[in-house]
């Protein structure tokens, strides 16, 4: 993409950001970049490829990033979230990052899959996506290409679960994460999980068993999707990155869904509105207390 | 001994074996919410076996060491503490269909599980488990075997070796455990086999894999030896998330942590998990002070660990060229990568 | 018995050295353990609470007084804790000993320095005493052992034994601020008073442990007083978990810190990456 890649030089050599956080063609498929020098900005693509939520990296807690200096990211309409959500519980000021955002019509769920997108190779988020043109931005890039095709698979996965009585769910999960080795790549590529000390690491008291056996992993993901709850972008990048391909954005698309009944609150790119249970009004329901 | 086996006889053969009590671990295809994939696990029947199809997505590791296993549970009560050896002897187990390069690493990780002190835990499945190789017929760009030493037909630590051939398999026993099996359930084997009926594709798939990566693995290691404050580490670390998805997929890594579980006030257990250097916890003291505190160094470290450490020490690279790491990292870690750069750094200094 | 499984210990005497640290004095369940247990100089076992979990340090008496062995620490998490909690009569587990030691035969027949600062002096305590027991091994003996108060001295009633022996020469130092108005020693961080006691490095050898700045700023004055890398021993403290070289936690560059330390002389530290 031309514009983005002078638009990234541009912005390198005035000096207006020390780093472009990017995609680059590497290897075996699309995968993130940092451009530091100017030159280095025709690595830049944007494409159908280009999955990754990029917003993890601009956590507080990578210090070697954070030593960079001030970043510009590259961000579609479900990572403007995600950055919205580190400024809007005070990660990160909007002065201090340049969002440059790219018209999307969908990604892949793999970032080495090749288009044209179908049903059967485009991610779980994108079909009837409302974010295309990211409005938190300071560039907006690209023209907007046509609506993404719609996945199914996640919805009715959703819809299998929820025909189920409880105790058969609980086996459905249960059995799920027996898989789970806890090696804890869902928590590091999510950008909401920016915890300096996650929970799991408390040992006075250990609240959280860190053993992968069935009673450490259901406390994790139920706590993980808990601390998520209204917070999360719906990225699936949790889910992409689980090396045991467990469904762990199905945990919080049911999630969303529950804060959006219950709160009226949507995750959105505007970090003015402040989420549900991150601020107090006199208005909240309070029902249960009698 | 050549012997050659057919499809149906290997099918009976595998019946049998699991009739007789014995675990038999093959690939087999597990339909996941994402799509489908194809790993080692517990099958309960030969049709479940798998032989054919997508590269086998997890290692032989969970089954030799598990994630998490217990060491020793304790009481604790008035009269004083007791400690009682936890989980029994191993079964008995025989993996069928396992690619070389996760059978390599099980003979590399021997090593330091026997360095000084004879690690009961480790060696005790591995006693207990009979090893049977099948050559791979398919790669993709991230398999780098042959690069480390090894390849899609090498034999190092199998007991039998499998090769395709038309209608079945050619099977090698190549140890006396191996012989073994291979005299115990001799009915399904047929004596005469030919090595020249195996599977052409077996020599493309090596010829395939040889064009990903070729580097020098001493010179390598000098340059790891002498550069550990070069600036390509910084760059590296970069988009590294700080999991443990590659170490944890990786059938050499083998880095642990122990923990005590209390499972009530008075006992509980104490148990040993997989642990990685990815992660900050890893080395942080307890006065804060961090050694490692950034991405790059624990880049570094698991690199250096992997062609530097080791093979000082033990005389094997900590790696088989799986390309695990590749395929499960969300942030596009590639390390034939990594080991094409420090190659040509290395050339250039020399 | 598992590698991992440790020996059943009971706990047989407390001593609380100041606010922070307390020393236990620990004895094996098992009479035969407790008969043919024997360690060199310098190695560190792992100490467990059952349901806390396992914590290391280094042995912290000689293996010339047999029938026990010390450990002192300070509380900082949750094997610490349950190590607090602990009462005299009460069990806990010990693994060990592992690592390699200091060479006090290597030393014989010459000078031995001793700096330590703070906690630093359990490890540098347990040569102090084995060189003590065979004092006619040795020539000139000094110790020089600093810490931030007078509060925080360790091993208070050893510093005032080693203070009326004739054939040891103690200084004791508290940094500047950190004396009380009794205190009659030196006032001064730990590497000012190396410099001023200014022991000979003749057919000498330094043993120092202590927090790595003072580390950092007495390693010079050593060397400004003659004593050469390789006759200069430390203790390094790191991360480490299994003890016996196989959970990869304490691997620094080549160097597995439970199995080619923890002991090095500051000629082997300087060869191995900043990362301890």
């Amino acid at each position: 993409m031309r514009e983005l890649k002078d638009l990234a030089r541009r912005l390198l050599e005035e000096g207006a950001v020390k780093v472009v956080i990017g995609y680059e063609e590497g290897p075996v498929g699309v995968r993130p970049v940092f451009v530091t020098r100017p030159a280095d900005a025709e690595k830049l693509v944007f494409n159908s490829k280009c999955v990754q939520n990029l917003a993890a990296y601009l956590s507080r807690r990578r210090g070697h990033i954070a030593r960079l200096g001030k970043p510009a990211i590259v961000v579609k309409g479900c990572d403007a979230r995600a950055v919205a959500g580190l400024i809007r519980e005070s990660q990160l000021k909007r002065e201090d990052v340049v969002m440059i955002g790219i018209r999307c019509g969908g990604v892949s769920l793999q970032p080495s899959e090749e288009g044209p997108l179908t049903p059967a190779t485009v991610a779980d988020r994108c079909g009837g996506c409302e974010s295309r043109e990211p409005k938190l931005a300071d560039h907006l890039l690209g023209a907007l290409p046509p609506a993404p095709p719609k996945a199914t698979r996640m919805s009715e996965l959703m819809a299998q679960i929820e025909k189920m009585p409880v105790a058969e769910r609980f086996r459905f999960w249960a059995e799920q994460f027996e898989r789970c080795v806890r090696c804890n790549a869902c928590r590091e590529v999510c950008p909401m999980c920016f915890c300096e000390r996650c929970i799991q690491d408390k040992s006075q008291p250990q609240w959280i068993e860190t053993s992968p056996h069935a009673r450490g992993n259901l406390s994790w993901h139920f706590t993980h999707a808990m601390h998520l709850a209204g917070r999360c972008s719906s990225c699936d990048e949790c889910q992409r990155a689980c090396p045991a391909g467990l469904p762990l954005g199905l945990l919080n698309r049911k999630m969303a869904e529950i804060v959006r009944n219950r709160f009226e609150y949507q995750v959105s790119d505007d970090p003015t509105v402040p989420s549900p249970i991150g601020a107090f009004k006199q208005q909240d329901p309070q029902e249960f207390i009698k | 001994m050549t012997f050659s086996i057919s499809d149906s006889g290997l099918n009976a053969l595998v019946d049998e074996v699991i009739a007789s009590g014995t675990t038999v671990i093959a690939p087999a295809v597990i339909k996941l919410s994402a799509g489908e994939r194809r790993e080692y696990q517990k099958i309960g029947s030969a049709e479940k076996m798998a032989l054919t199809g997508a590269i086998v997505s997890n290692s032989l590791k969970p089954f030799i060491m598990p994630p998490s296993v217990p060491l020793f549970r304790y009481t604790r009560a008035k009269a004083g503490v007791s400690l009682e050896p936890a989980a029994g002897k191993a079964q008995a187990a025989v993996v069928i269909g396992a690619q070389a390069c996760d059978i390599a690493a099980l003979e590399i990780v021997d090593r330091v599980m026997d360095w000084d002190y004879h690690d009961e835990v480790w060696f005790e499945r591995r006693k207990a488990t009979t090893v049977i190789s099948l050559a791979c017929t398919q790669a993709d760009a991230s398999c780098f075997c042959t690069a480390v030493g090894s390849g899609p037909d090498h034999p190092r630590g199998s007991d039998v070796q499998f090769l395709r051939k038309k209608g079945g398999y050619l099977a090698r026993a190549l140890t006396e455990t191996g012989k073994a099996f291979c005299a115990k359930y001799g009915s399904h084997f047929e004596k005469v086999g030919d090595d020249a009926d195996r599977d052409p594709l077996i020599k493309e798939t090596r010829e395939k894999v040889e064009t990903n990566l070729k580097i020098d693995l001493g010179a390598i290691r000098s340059f790891l030896t002498r550069n550990f404050d070069h600036e390509l580490w910084n760059d590296f670390g970069l988009r590294c998330h700080g999991c443990g998805a590659c170490a944890f997929a990786c059938p050499t890594c083998h880095c642990f942590d122990i923990v005590d579980e209390p499972e009530g006030i008075t006992h509980g257990v104490r148990r040993r998990n997989w642990d990685t250097c990815q992660t900050a916890k890893f080395t942080v003291h307890a006065s804060g002070h961090n050694p490692r505190k950034d991405q790059n160094s624990r880049i570094r470290q698991r690199v250096m660990h992997k062609f530097q450490i080791y093979p000082e020490r033990f005389g094997d690279v900590l790696c088989t060229g799986c390309g695990r790491c590749v395929r499960v990292c969300a942030g596009g870690m590639n390390l034939l990568e990594i080991l094409k750069v420090l190659g040509k750094s290395a050339e250039a200094k020399s | 018995m598992s590698i991992y499984q440790p020996h059943l210990m009971r706990v047989d005497g407390i001593i609380d050295e100041n606010p922070d640290t307390r020393t236990l004095r620990l004895v094996f369940k098992d009479p035969a353990m407790a008969e043919q247990f024997d360690f060199r100089t310098g190695q560190f076992g792992e100490y467990s609470v059952f349901g806390a979990g396992e914590c290391t340090f280094c042995i912290a008496s000689p293996p010339t007084r047999k029938g026990y062995i010390e450990c002192s620490f300070k509380k900082c998490g949750k094997a610490t804790s349950g190590l607090r909690d602990l009462e005299v009569g009460d069990e806990m587990g010990f693994r060990g000993p592992y690592g390699n030691s200091f060479p006090v035969e290597q030393m014989e027949g010459g000078d031995i320095v001793f700096i330590a600062g703070g906690i630093g002096l359990a490890p540098v305590r347990s040569v102090i005493w084995n060189v003590l027991d065979r004092r006619e091994k040795y020539q000139n003996v000094t110790i020089i052992y600093g810490a931030r108060t007078t509060g925080d001295l360790v091993y208070k009633r050893e510093l005032e034994e080693w203070s009326r022996r004739a054939d040891v020469k103690l200084w004791q130092t508290v940094d500047p601020g950190g004396e009380t108005c009794d205190w009659k020693g030196q006032v001064g961080f730990v590497p000012a008073i190396v410099e001023k006691a200014a022991p000979s490095s003749k057919n000498a050898h330094a043993v120092i442990c202590g927090p790595p700045i003072m580390i950092k700023f007495t390693l010079p004055v050593l060397s400004k007083l003659g004593f050469s890398d390789d006759r200069v021993f430390t203790t390094l403290e790191n991360r480490m978990k299994c003890g016996l070289g196989k959970c990869g936690r304490c691997n620094i560059g080549e160097v597995y810190v439970c199995k080619d330390g923890p002991v090095f002389t500051a000629a082997q530290l300087k060869n191995l990456p900043p990362e301890y």
